[in-house]
């Protein structure tokens, strides 16, 4: 083998030769002396440099950095987002429909109908969901104070994304028992 | 594991926990002020670039894509930041990936007969002043990948990911400045 390159020697030193190649370099290493110091001397150095001293941090240094930032805006995905408008959306127009007691196609053919027949419908609307209201809050209060508590616990435990879908199936949910209880609650004019 | 709780950190940082990033800053304000001081020569603005980059790094950190080691992505802002220092200052630079015309040469093996080698001619104490002397002389893109493999102890793949490099032309970049530093530490003596 004739005398070595120095990518050779590196590669050598970092232990990154293929075995075989490893071998044959040492068998060349035992009988000259020139590569040997070669090797050696790089060595040296090597062993040098990686152990140069560390630059003192100070000790308030990550303070100064902390103090340079500012609290970074929590972005909520763009999705999430239109998710949840379009869910609102839905859930108001179908309290709306439930509590009117007509379906969505019977608002629009009824379109024509003159102004008196729909201050009669608002003002009965209107009465009727003031008194559900009131019924709502009599009955429901504890068990939506129970469902708020509940809730606090449930985001500082759950991560975003999670909390997102729960509450896109609570909807789902709602609406769909709203939708069953629709005849029953019958409250056409 | 270390990576995981890098990316851990992160994603906790995002959801505006400070205290997270201030993890990252203590973990990863050593390496890189050793590698930035050691790019900059003066110690004071060594600490302003380390700042710096901890800032341009939580500005930019919805950027960051886990599927990259985080401590390579601190380590590209840092060496974009030093870029454009010597720039700046109009020192010179040049890209790794074009030949280094006359001193690709160093890179053929120059050992003189009889003489002792350099890393036996100093004791440690003193091959590490005159390496860190060495390393001043060294051109700007040559001694930071001498930094990031000696003292920061980078693989070559980490140092590819950083420069966008093949890891053949920085094994061979990282080696030329070795030979480089050698020939100016027997130049020195």
């Amino acid at each position: 083998m004739s005398c070595l390159k120095i990518m050779d020697i590196y590669d050598y030193i970092e232990g990154s030769l293929a075995p075989e190649g490893n071998k044959e370099l040492e068998r060349h290493l035992s009988s000259c002396p020139r590569c040997r110091r070669a090797v050696e001397d790089r060595k040296l150095v090597a062993g040098a440099a990686s152990g140069l001293p560390p630059f003192a941090v100070p000790d308030d240094f990550a303070d100064r950095v902390m103090a340079r930032i500012a609290p970074l805006k929590i972005r909520r995905p763009a999705w999430l987002i239109i998710l949840a408008c379009s869910t609102a959306w839905l859930a108001a127009a179908s309290v709306l429909l439930i509590v009117s007691g007509r379906s969505g196609l019977e608002l629009i053919a009824g379109a024509g109908h003159s102004l008196w027949g729909y201050v009669k419908t608002g003002a009965v609307f209107t009465a009727k969901a003031a008194t559900l209201l009131t019924l709502a809050v009599k009955t429901l209060r504890p068990l939506l104070e129970a469902a708020y508590r509940g809730l606090s616990m449930l985001t500082s435990l759950v991560p975003p994304g999670f909390q997102a879908l729960i509450l896109v199936l609570a909807l789902g949910i709602a609406v769909s028992l709203l939708l069953a209880m629709r005849k029953k609650l019958s409250l056409g004019d | 594991m270390n990576e995981e709780t890098d990316r851990a950190l992160v994603k906790r940082t995002l959801r505006g926990d400070r205290k997270a990033f201030e993890m990252i800053v203590r973990k990863y304000q050593q390496p890189l002020l050793n590698y930035v001081g050691r790019m900059v020569g003066e110690r004071e603005l060594a600490l302003d670039f380390t700042q710096d980059v901890f800032v341009r790094a939580y500005a930019s950190l919805r950027s960051y894509s886990p599927q990259f080691k985080f401590s390579t992505w601190l380590f590209k802002i840092a060496s974009n930041l030093i870029i454009d220092h010597w720039r700046k200052k109009k020192l010179p630079t040049f890209s790794l990936s074009e030949p280094l015309g006359s001193d690709e040469d160093c890179l053929t093996l120059d050992v003189p007969d009889g003489e002792p080698g350099i890393g036996r001619r100093f004791e440690l104490a003193e091959l590490r002043q005159r390496i860190e002397r060495a390393l001043e002389n060294l051109p700007g893109p040559l001694r930071e990948l001498f930094v990031w493999r000696h003292i920061n102890e980078l693989s070559y793949e980490e140092m590819a990911e950083i420069k966008g490099l093949p890891v053949g032309t920085i094994k061979n970049r990282v080696f030329q400045a070795k030979e480089m530093l050698r020939r100016t530490l027997q130049e020195m003596s």
